[in-house]
C-alpha cells in the first residue's frame, strides 16, 4: 500500500493510462502550463508535453463537444472541467452529443471518454458554483456515473473509467483532494457498476457516495455504533449509473431498514433515483419507510454556518437511523 | 398541383434547355469526364431521393386493420436545391480518412458519399434496415465506415464534434480534413465561437461550410445576423473566411479544394460560406409564408432561384461542353428514378426492429464493467 492523497490517486491514475495507450490525452482549463487548477495534473505537461496534456481557452462547450468528436473517431480523451457546476453551460454536449450518438447511429459509434472535475458543494462558493450535478448526469441513459470516495477509489475508478469504452461522468469532490489515504500498490482498478459494502452491520442499510462519505456518514456510523449500539451496514456506491441495485436489496434484505444519505436536494435528487430503484422490491423486506437525508431546498448560501446548516450533518443522520430502526 | 406533377416539373431535363451557363473546368481526360457525368447523376439521385421523401412523408401508409399509419415521422428537411454543395464535397472527400459531419439537413451529404438509397430510405421509414437500424431517423443518418458522422439534430451541436474528429486527424497526423458543415441559422449559436475559436488556436484540418439558404426555419438572414456577409463572422478567427457560389459544383470543388490543400498540408481550417438556395420548405410542414407575396403567390425569389437550379447550371455546362447530351441526361434520369423506386419499395417491404431491440445499442460495455 502507498499512501496517497486523492489529487496524487488521481494524476496517478491519469498518468499510467496515458503511458499505457497513446490515444488517451488529457484537455482542460489550466491542466498544462498553470498545472491544474487543483493541482491534480501538476507535472503532466512535463512528462506528456503540450501535444497530450492541452490548455483551452474558457470554452466548455468547445473542448467537451471537441472530446466527444475525437472519441467518436477512436481517441480516448480525458476532459477535466474546472468545477461540473460549469457543465450546465455545456449540456448539450454531453447529454445529446456523449450520450445519444451512439444509439442514434445503431450502435456505429463508441464514446469513451472521461469527463472529470470537482462536483457538489466544496465550502462557501456560493450558488453558481456548488451543483451537485449526479442527478442530472445520473438519469441519462447512454453515461456511466462514477464518484469515488477515497484514495483508493478514485485511482480504481478513475483507471477503469478511462479504459472503458462509454462515456464515463467522473465526479470528483475539491475539497476532498488533500484527503491522504491507502492505494494499493502496481496494477490497480475498481469495477464500474459496482457498489462497495464497506461496513459489515446487521442492524441497517445506509447508503451514500463522494464527499458526506467521509465529511458526515463515516463519523455518523461511529457514533452509531459507539453511542447507540446500532450496527450499521455501510454501502458507498462508488457508481451511480449504472446502479448496484442487487448489492442495495441483499443488504435490505439483511438488515430491513435503509436510509440514504446525499449532498443534492431531495426533490428528484440522487436519493429520489435510489429510492425509486429500491422501494417495490425492497417494500416486502423492509419494518420502516427509507429515509432520505438530503439538503435543504434552497440555492447554496455564501455563509459558512448557512452553509453547513443546508447540508446533512451527523446529527441529521443518526436521528434517521435511530427513526428506521424504532429507537 | 399534386405531389407527381411537382416532381415532373422540377425535372431537371426538362428545364435543362431554358438558361445558358458559361464557364467550365476540369473536363479535359476521360476520367475527368466520367466523374462529371457521375456527379450530375449524384445531383439527380440526391434530387429524386427527395422529392419521393415529399411524397412518401405526405402518403400514409394502410394498415391490414384499415388503419392508416405516417410511413416517415418527425421531422424531415430536404435537401433539394443545395446539391451541388454535399456533391462537390463528395468530388474532394477519401474516405480512407477524412470525416464529413453535419446537421440534420443530411440526406444529399450521405448519399453523396455513397450511401445506399435504401439504407437511407429504410432510415426514414424507421425499418430495422436503416442505417442507424432505425433509431435514428431522417436527422440522424451515420454511415461511420464513408467516414459519415452523421446528422445531427441540434442546431449548432455538431460544430465542437467536427472540431474533435479533426482534431484526432491532427493527433494521429493522418493527413485527413473534416469538412463539418452547419447552416446559416447554425452560426448563431456559441458553440460556432467556441469551435471556431478552438479549430484555428489548435489548427486543425477542419472545413468548416456554412450552407447559406438565405433563411433559419422562416427567419431570413437579414433578420438573424447583424452582419449580412457571412462570410464575415469568422473575421476573429485568424482563418480564411470567404464566400462562394453553392449552385455551381465546380466552383465548390474549386473553393473547397483550396480549403483541403490548407488543411491537408498542415495550414489549419478554413471557413467557407456557400450561398445557396431551398426549394423545399424548411422541414415538412412548413407552407413557406414568408415567401408569398399578400396575393399568396410566389415572391419573385422563388422563380429567381430556379434560374439556379444547380442540376440545371451543371447539365446546361456538361451538354454545351459536348460531354453528355440531352437523351443521355434523360435516360441517366430514369436509372436513376428507378434506383430510388426499387430503394422505397424494398424499404417498404422491410420489418420494423424487433421491439427488444430498443435496449440495444445504448452501451458499448456490459456492466458490471471490470477492465481486463
Ligand atoms: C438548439 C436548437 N434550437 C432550435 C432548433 C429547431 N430548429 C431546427 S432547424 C432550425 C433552423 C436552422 O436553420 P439553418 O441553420 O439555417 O439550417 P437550414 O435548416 O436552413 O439547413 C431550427 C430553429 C433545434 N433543432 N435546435
Ligand atoms: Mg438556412
Amino acid at each position: 500500500m502507498a499512501v496517497m492523497q486523492l489529487r496524487e490517486a488521481l494524476r496517478s491514475a491519469m498518468t499510467e493510462e496515458m503511458e499505457r495507450d497513446e490515444n488517451v490525452f488529457l484537455m482542460g482549463e489550466e491542466v498544462a502550463e498553470y498545472n491544474g487548477a487543483y493541482k491534480v495534473s501538476e507535472g503532466m505537461l512535463e512528462r506528456f508535453g503540450p501535444d497530450r496534456v492541452i490548455d483551452t481557452p474558457i470554452s466548455e462547450s468547445g473542448f467537451s463537444g471537441l472530446g466527444v468528436g475525437a472519441a467518436m473517431v477512436g481517441l480516448r480523451p480525458i476532459i477535466e472541467f474546472m468545477s461540473w457546476s460549469f457543465t450546465l453551460v455545456c449540456l448539450d454536449q454531453i447529454v445529446n452529443n456523449a450520450a445519444n450518438v451512439r444509439y442514434m447511429s445503431g450502435g456505429q459509434v463508441k464514446i469513451p471518454i472521461t469527463f472529470r472535475g470537482g462536483n457538489g458543494i466544496a465550502h462557501q462558493l456560493g450558488a453558481t458554483h456548488s451543483h451537485r450535478t449526479e442527478s442530472i448526469y445520473a438519469r441519462i441513459p447512454g453515461l456511466i456515473v462514477v464518484t469515488p470516495s477515497n484514495s483508493a477509489d478514485a485511482k480504481g475508478l478513475l483507471k477503469s473509467s478511462i479504459r472503458c469504452d462509454d462515456p464515463v461522468i467522473f465526479l470528483e469532490n475539491e475539497k476532498m483532494l488533500n484527503d491522504k489515504g491507502d492505494v494499493p500498490e502496481g496494477e490497480f482498478t475498481l469495477p464500474l457498476g459496482v457498489a462497495d459494502v464497506e461496513r459489515q452491520g446487521a442492524d441497517v442499510t445506509l447508503i451514500s457516495y463522494g464527499r458526506p462519505l467521509d465529511r458526515v456518514v463515516r463519523p455518523a456510523v461511529k457514533a452509531l455504533t459507539e453511542n447507540e449500539n446500532i450496527d450499521v451496514e455501510l454501502i458507498n456506491l462508488r457508481t451511480l449509473r449504472p446502479l448496484d441495485t442487487q448489492t442495495l436489496l441483499e443488504s435490505i434484505k439483511k438488515t430491513n431498514r435503509c436510509v440514504i444519505v446525499d449532498e443534492d436536494w431531495g426533490y428528484c435528487g440522487m436519493g429520489s433515483g435510489i429510492l425509486f430503484k429500491l422501494q417495490e422490491p425492497a417494500f416486502d423486506y423492509l419494518d420502516a419507510p427509507i429515509k432520505y437525508v438530503h439538503s435543504d431546498e434552497i440555492p447554496v448560501p455564501y455563509n459558512h454556518h448557512l452553509e453547513e446548516a443546508m447540508m446533512p450533518s451527523v446529527d441529521k443522520i443518526v436521528s434517521a437511523v435511530k427513526e428506521v430502526c424504532y429507537r | 398541383m399534386t405531389v407527381a406533377d411537382e416532381i415532373e416539373k422540377r425535372s431537371a431535363v426538362k428545364k435543362a434547355a431554358s438558361s445558358a451557363v458559361s464557364g467550365s473546368n476540369g473536363h479535359s481526360s476521360p476520367a475527368e469526364r466520367e466523374a462529371a457525368i457521375a456527379r450530375l447523376r449524384t445531383m439527380l439521385l440526391i434530387r429524386r431521393f427527395e422529392e419521393r421523401t415529399f411524397y412518401e412523408y405526405t402518403s400514409p401508409r394502410t394498415l391490414p386493420d384499415g388503419t392508416r399509419e405516417m410511413k416517415i415521422g418527425g421531422f424531415c428537411h430536404l435537401y433539394s436545391g443545395q446539391e451541388a454543395i454535399a456533391v462537390g464535397c463528395a468530388a474532394l472527400f477519401d474516405k480512407s480518412r477524412d470525416y464529413l459531419i453535419n446537421g440534420y439537413r443530411c440526406h444529399g451529404h450521405s448519399l453523396a458519399l455513397g450511401m445506399n438509397p435504401h439504407t437511407a430510405m429504410a432510415e426514414l421509414f424507421g425499418r430495422a434496415t436503416g442505417c442507424s437500424k432505425g433509431k435514428g431517423g431522417s436527422m440522424h443518418l451515420f454511415e461511420v465506415s464513408a467516414g459519415n458522422l452523421g446528422g445531427h439534430g441540434i442546431v449548432g451541436a455538431q460544430i465542437p464534434l467536427g472540431l474533435g474528429t479533426a482534431f484526432a486527424q491532427k493527433y494521429r497526423k493522418t493527413g485527413g480534413v473534416t469538412f463539418c458543415f452547419m447552416g446559416d441559422g447554425a452560426i448563431n449559436q456559441g458553440t460556432f465561437n467556441e469551435a471556431l475559436n478552438l479549430a484555428s488556436l489548435y489548427k486543425v484540418p477542419c472545413i468548416y461550410v456554412v450552407e447559406n439558404n438565405g433563411v433559419a426555419m422562416g427567419t431570413q438572414v437579414e433578420r438573424s445576423s447583424a452582419e449580412k456577409d457571412l462570410a464575415e463572422r469568422a473575421c476573429g478567427y485568424a482563418m480564411p473566411h470567404w464566400n462562394i457560389d453553392g449552385n455551381d459544383v465546380d466552383t465548390v470543388i474549386t473553393e473547397f479544394g483550396k480549403a483541403v490543400d490548407r488543411a491537408r498540408s498542415g495550414g489549419g481550417p478554413s471557413y467557407i460560406v456557400a450561398n445557396t438556395y431551398r426549394f423545399r420548405g424548411h422541414s415538412m410542414s412548413d407552407p413557406m409564408k414568408y415567401r408569398k407575396m399578400s396575393d399568396g403567390k410566389w415572391s419573385p425569389e422563388v422563380e429567381e432561384a430556379k434560374k439556379h437550379d444547380p442540376i440545371l447550371l451543371y447539365s446546361n455546362r456538361l451538354m454545351q461542353a459536348g460531354i453528355i447530351s440531352a437523351q443521355q441526361i434523360e435516360a441517366m434520369e430514369a436509372k436513376v428514378n428507378e434506383e430510388v423506386e426499387a430503394a422505397i419499395h424494398q424499404a417498404e417491404a422491410d420489418p420494423n426492429p424487433a421491439l427488444e431491440d430498443r435496449f440495444n445499442d445504448v452501451l458499448a460495455e456490459t456492466y458490471p464493467y471490470q477492465p481486463k
